[in-house]
């Protein structure tokens, strides 16, 4: 019973893969990156700062012996606010050329299924800026929203 | 399985192009020897063996454009050897053209492109067809030698025979017998000390002594050496030493008569009779089984492998620290044999551990050879393109450097030989007018210090002409009238590192190829590495480039710097000193008497823009010396010396100046590793900087 239950959901969810999301929450507001782009989550090692790095780059920390550029999605959303301390997750992705790299956020939420009627593509208005960065927005359930980011493209921001 | 193949295949470029390599050096060898009007027929052969390797291996492995060329090759070796082909200065130039061209292949394979090979494989075959052309004839002169010797000579060896006698030299017969335990050894032995004397034209067993267990072989000597030295060099109860009468072409006198005995017979005071010994004892040919040896022993590894390595030992030494902390919490509770046990264990592990590091760190070091020979034909060419009378002279091509950095090293020194010849050594006329040597001497000198590695390159040419660099300077924008006419000597000639600078007008087409020198500066300055200029109008110009010897592990010293802590690679302090006093401000700029000299300070904390914490107390210098510059790194505390494992940090860093890479602390904490000659640069090229001159040398 409990292995055809298993079953079903891993087939549900190669179904639904395009079209799962991470969500996660970030001075108070909800964003959500889609899960394929996100290769790991782990709890932030100890960080180091890099003096004289661009502002979003956080620092550098080790993941398991691996040496990771760290990158503060707030800074490259531009969201003021703060982030609650001792806590938050790091997102591992690539970034530019490849390179794995993580961007802090707040607190992991939950992993979203959005059919293709509740993602609207990116809408004019949001600022040229982020226009990269943001994918769309998700409409999941009726009325909350919640902003899609792409993963890749806030880390190569984040390196700017 | 195909992972298979494609090792094979990578095995197969890599053992190529160790081969062309070699081929090489003999090239070099061959040709420095031939502007000494001399033919080295020792290197000669070991071209030729080269070449013949490389066809059996192209064959392996079915490269056949390589395969074909090696067979060219071969042949026109073979001509030479045999004296039939003529060795001149176009020969050497299509030799040389086929290394090119034979790498092109092997760089193509490696690259999995498949260029136009026939094209290139054509024109290099025409060229060394013509080249064979050109072939000698083959004197039949005998000297006076006994046919008998003649008869049992190869061609090879007949010709080495008639080159000998034509320069006057004797022939000695050195009749030897050996254990056949040891013969091995023996012969090699006996062969380098005769070589000493003169060259070895063949050697044979006599078949005269019965005892199963020893061996009599005569060796054949040419050599203009006295017969007495010959005597006293190789004399050994074992051994009778004669003389073979011989007849100078001038004094032809007639032939020794013709008996038909065997070589053995013909050379022997009384002949015994003869019995075929060579066949059953499978006698070998020197040369081929001591390059089997030298291949058996070496293994090639991905030098990716050898990091793999080191970062495990890496993680090793982490777990290492954490059982000694461990050990040091447990210590209360346990009895004292225990505790001793313990010690003891540790101690025994960190040796250990220290030893697999350095072993492994040896693997990653290879020879500056494998970079300066390819250099050497990049002066050849790059002299006979720009009709440069050139000598290069190298130094210290033995000194040891990590794989990582001989790789990067290649383009920058090319870079700067082509500039010594081009822009350094003058042009013939001008050379004798100012009654210089015809001959330009480039050297190319390597040594290490301490951890580094310092590689030289020097010319004897006209120098460079600082005023002119400065008056480019300021057309370029680059420097202001008021700044120019403060520039010390060092700092006009550090302008030679501005992009876009070149002093030289109308560029040549080798100028014109690519990189000036501040793309060779960024170069160097990516491996951990700094130049110096030294340059005196009419007399020369010296660069020298100081390279850490390896880039995986460093002694380090950790530094606090606010609430940071650093690691500050060992080999580039001086010294550490106490701040006591306060330091004297020169215009605008700290500086501290320190011996007489006067030393330039720099505060981390506002290098680097680090808050907080600007700690009451006491304050360190850290003397930082790369190359012949000195500065005082201010810091606020020191914690000692530590062995870190250097890792690079992400390209999202690289626009980031001052740090060469990141260390893991005991505590998963990462510490930052200073790139200490980026911050000497730093604060040196900072225009407000006119202290930097103080501390000059």
């Amino acid at each position: 019973m409990a292995k055809l239950a298993l079953q079903t959901i891993e087939e549900e969810s190669r179904r639904d893969e395009g079209n799962e999301f991470l969500s996660f929450s970030l001075a108070g507001e909800s964003y959500a990156v889609p899960l394929a782009s996100v290769l790991e989550i782990v709890v932030p090692p100890p960080l180091t700062e890099v003096p004289r790095a661009p502002k979003a780059i956080l620092g550098v920390a080790s993941v398991r012996g691996r040496l990771l550029t760290v990158v503060d999605l707030r800074v490259v959303l531009g969201v003021e606010g703060e982030s609650p301390p001792n806590k938050g997750r790091l997102l591992l992705g690539r970034g530019p050329e490849d390179e794995l790299m993580a961007a802090r956020v707040d607190e992991v939420d939950q992993v979203l299924r959005l059919p293709d009627d509740q993602v609207e593509q990116v809408a004019l208005g949001l600022g040229a800026d982020s226009t990269e960065v943001v994918r769309g927005i998700g409409r999941p359930g009726h009325s909350s929203s919640i902003v899609l980011l792409d993963l890749g493209a806030a880390l190569s921001r984040g390196t700017r | 399985m195909t992972d298979y193949g494609e090792k094979g295949g990578e095995d197969f470029l890599g053992e190529a192009q160790e081969i062309v390599e070699s081929f090489s050096r003999s090239l070099l060898g061959i040709d420095s020897a031939f502007k000494k009007g001399r033919t080295d027929p020792e290197l000669v052969n070991e071209a030729f063996r080269a070449i013949h390797t490389l066809k059996g291996l192209a064959g392996i492995f079915s490269a056949v454009e390589l395969g074909q060329l090696a067979h060219k090759l071969e042949d026109l070796l073979g001509e030479v050897r045999l004296g039939r082909t003529v060795l001149g200065p176009e020969l050497l130039d299509v030799l040389f053209a086929a290394i090119d061209v034979m790498q092109g292949f092997i760089g193509a394979s490696k690259s999995g492109d498949t260029p136009r090979d026939e094209a290139a494989l054509a024109a290099i075959s025409a060229a060394i067809d013509g080249v064979i052309r050109g072939g000698a004839k083959t004197s039949n002169e005998d000297y006076g030698v006994d046919p008998a010797i003649w008869s049992v000579l190869t061609e090879y060896e007949e010709h080495r025979l008639r080159t000998n006698l034509a320069a006057g030299l004797s022939l000695y017969r050195v009749r030897s017998q050996f254990d056949l335990m040891t013969i091995d050894q023996e012969i090699e032995a006996l062969k380098d000390r005769a070589r000493q004397l003169g060259e070895v034209i063949t050697y044979l067993p006599t078949g005269e002594v019965t005892d199963r267990d020893v061996l009599e072989l005569d060796l054949i000597l040419a050599t203009g050496v006295p017969e007495a030295e010959v005597q006293a060099a190789l004399s050994n109860p074992a051994r009778q030493i004669m003389k073979i009468p011989t007849v100078s072409r001038g004094a032809m006198q007639p032939a020794a008569p013709v008996t038909g005995t065997p070589l053995s017979a013909a050379l022997a005071p009384e002949s015994v009779g003869t019995r075929p010994v060579a066949s059953d004892l499978h006698f070998e040919r020197p040369g081929t089984r001591v390059e089997m040896k030298a291949s058996v022993r070496a293994v090639r590894v991905d030098i990716r492998k050898l990091d793999y390595l080191m970062n495990g030992l890496g993680e090793m030494a982490i777990l290492k620290s954490s059982l000694e902390a461990l050990a040091v919490r447990i210590r209360a509770n346990i009895d004292s044999k225990a505790r001793r046990d313990l010690a003891r264990l540790l101690h025994a592990f960190d040796r250990r551990l220290g030893d697999m590091q350095e072993g492994i760190l040896e693997m990653r070091m290879v020879p500056l050879s494998q970079v300066f020979d390819r250099l050497a034909r990049g002066v050849r060419q790059t002299s006979r393109e720009l009709s440069r009378d050139v000598r290069l002279v190298v130094t210290g091509a033995e000194t040891e450097i990590d794989k990582l950095l001989v790789e990067e090293l290649g383009d920058p020194l090319l870079h700067m030989l082509r500039n010594a010849i081009d822009h350094g050594i003058e042009a013939l006329d001008e050379r004798a007018r100012v009654q210089k040597p015809q001959t330009g001497t480039i050297a190319l000198n390597a040594y290490q210090k301490g951890n580094h590695v310092v590689i030289e390159v020097e010319d004897d040419g006209r120098g460079i002409d600082t005023a002119r660099l400065v008056q480019k300077a300021v057309e370029l924008g680059s420097l202001s009238t008021s700044e120019a006419d403060q520039l010390s000597h060092g700092e006009a000639l550090a302008l030679m590192f501005l992009p876009g600078l070149s002093t030289k007008s109308g560029i040549t087409e080798l100028s014109g190829r690519g990189v000036g020198m501040d793309v060779v500066k960024t170069n160097i300055s990516r491996i951990g590495g700094v130049i110096d200029v030294h340059s005196e109008l009419g007399i020369g110009t010296k660069i020298t480039i100081t390279l850490p010897v390896t880039l995986a592990i460093v002694r380090a010293l950790l530094v606090r710097v606010g609430s940071q802590v650093f690691a500050v690679p060992f080999a580039s302090v001086a010294e550490v000193l106490i701040l006591e006093t306060r330091p004297r401000i020169v215009e605008g700029k700290e500086v501290l008497s320190l011996r007489g000299t006067t030393l330039a300070l720099c505060r981390l904390s506002q290098l680097l823009r680090i808050e907080g914490n600007p700690s009451s107390g006491k304050k360190f210098v850290v003397v930082a010396q790369v190359g012949e510059r000195r500065l005082g790194l201010v810091v606020d505390e020191i914690f000692g010396q530590k062995d870190v494992v250097i890792k690079a940090l992400g390209r999202s860093l690289a626009k980031v100046k001052g740090f060469s890479g990141a260390t893991e602390f005991d505590d998963q904490r990462v510490g930052l590793v200073l790139d200490v000659a980026a911050i000497v640069e730093e604060v040196w090229s900072s225009t407000e900087s006119r202290t930097k001159a103080l501390s000059y040398g």
